[in-house]
């Protein structure tokens, strides 16, 4: 590029970079974006959208810049594992090249990626694993009974050719109890708990498998039938109804009440995901206290994760309004907003605690 | 060095303290005293980041703006105290007690304030 044509377009750059500190619009930050993306910068270009993506979080233009730029970079670490591959290829390799290429949706790529490493690593069963979840996705997305079959026929490779590869059995098994076969489901599933018998997740999986009704062994008839009633027949164990969430929920709220109760606390929430408990004097789910404490969670994650100090955890702002106490972990945040005299420390505390039992009810 | 490089390099002294700096709200740096390992520019423009989209989020919902920010990350602490059109920012370590350098910071502010007004 001629030099002047890059010193005018790193003017423009700065231009709309201050522009975009100074004057916040979804439209600015996707014409910075733009610019990054035409200059093949998909990092600065992803970071443009994240920031704007905070402020704006339900802008899809914004949401398609993020999407565009992340095609980006992940088309141009394909295009560099492509050619470390020729130069020197391995197992390894071929495994990070169809995970990008399955991020990308590229099944083209993806077919004759694994097509090469089998042919180069016949005793690999990785690229029937990755060919096998591929399918698996397609499958679970438009239940096409051809997408099944080829699933259960990528991933029975697998397992034939390495016994003990915990992740295909385990596809195999939740494939084909989903489908109805739970017998077949069953042998793959007790195989799996031999190989660790301390796995909670397969044993609670058994568990589930051991409630469902069996409907044989013909796969293609099996298949066949969720294609045509467009539904599978039994449901995932995580969809299944279960005890530990309502009870992760009650314990929160109480924490809540517990929160709101305290001297000087005005209102207090629980976020996780698109959902919110709230105590406390919440008009509805537009008070400003809930957006408010969204944003400032996130910005402050961002903040020390860019400037390399961890993750953000607590976070308090002070201002006209009171104290807005944030506590975040993970996914999970709580927040409290505050009026003059109330103990802080205490306050966050008490957020905190709601966050950890919320976590580890979670992850049990 | 001016009022206020002095009072910024006062605070590198207080127990904890990894730097201190008088940032604007458009990501410029006014005065600052840091460790090598922070870079100015870098802790301006992510601080205007972090205070603008907090004031932008409060003035929304019409709470007014934001006086003093406080935050704990696993490796550091921050804290923002507002000086009308710029920030005192203070990095702390993790294991820093913000509650008991709470007394200095708020002295440094208000010479800060005064020194820029003056000026």
């Amino acid at each position: 590029m001629h030099l002047i044509q890059r010193m005018k377009i790193w003017k423009e750059l700065r231009r709309l970079e201050q522009r975009a500190r100074e004057q916040p619009a979804p439209t600015t930050f996707v014409d910075l974006g733009q610019v990054y993306l035409n200059l093949e910068m998909q990092d600065k270009a992803e970071r443009i959208a994240e920031d704007g993506l905070a402020l704006f979080p339900k802008s899809p233009e914004l949401r398609q810049l993020l999407e565009c730029a992340r095609r980006g970079i992940r088309n141009k670490r394909a295009a560099e594992l492509r050619a470390k591959v020729t130069r020197a290829p391995s197992p390894k390799l071929y495994r990070e090249l169809a995970g990008v290429l399955v991020d990308l949706g590229d099944s083209a790529s993806l077919h004759s990626t694994c097509q090469e490493w089998g042919t180069r690593f016949p005793d690999d069963a990785g690229c029937w694993l990755v060919l096998g979840q591929a399918r698996l996705v397609s499958f679970y997305r438009d239940l096409a009974s051809r997408e099944g079959l080829e699933a259960v026929r990528c991933l029975d490779r697998a397992v034939q050719m390495e016994p003990s590869n915990v992740e295909a059995r385990r596809l195999l098994g939740e494939l084909l109890y989903r489908i109805g076969a739970v017998r077949a489901a069953e042998q793959h599933l007790v195989q799996l708990q031999a190989v660790d018998l301390a796995d909670e997740e397969v044993a609670a999986l058994l568990r589930h498998v051991a409630t469902l009704s069996d409907h044989g062994d013909d796969l293609e008839a099996l298949l066949d039938d969720v294609e045509s009633h467009g539904s599978l027949r039994h449901a995932s164990l995580a969809a299944a109804p279960r005890g530990g969430g309502d009870e992760s929920m009650a314990r929160v709220r109480d924490g809540l009440a517990q929160v709101a109760a305290m001297p000087g606390v005005v209102k207090a929430t629980f976020i996780r995901g698109s959902k919110a408990l709230v105590k406390g004097a919440i008009r509805d789910g537009k008070d400003p206290f809930l957006r408010v404490a969204r944003v400032v969670a996130k910005a402050a994650h961002r903040f020390a994760r860019r400037l390399d100090i961890g993750s953000a955890n607590k976070t308090i702002v002070e201002g006209p309004f009171g104290d807005i106490c944030v506590c975040v972990y993970g996914e999970a945040l709580a927040a409290a907003q505050c009026a003059a005299g109330a103990d802080l420390v205490q306050v966050m505390a008490e957020l905190q605690e709601i966050v950890a039992g919320a976590l580890h009810l979670a992850e049990k | 060095m001016s009022k206020i490089h002095e009072a910024v390099a006062e605070l590198r002294t207080a127990k904890g303290v990894k730097g201190a700096a008088v940032l604007t709200m458009d990501g410029l740096v006014a005065a600052a005293s840091l460790e090598a390992s922070l870079i100015a520019d870098v802790l301006a423009g992510l601080s205007s980041y972090l205070l603008m989209t907090t004031n932008k989020s409060l003035k929304e919902g019409g709470m007014g703006g934001c006086a003093r920010l406080t935050l704990h990350a696993t490796n550091g602490k921050a804290v923002f105290v507002d000086l009308t059109d710029a920030y005192l920012v203070v990095m702390f370590d993790q294991f820093a007690d913000i509650a008991a350098a709470t007394k200095q910071i708020d002295e440094v502010a208000v010479r800060i304030r005064r020194a820029s007004r003056l000026s």
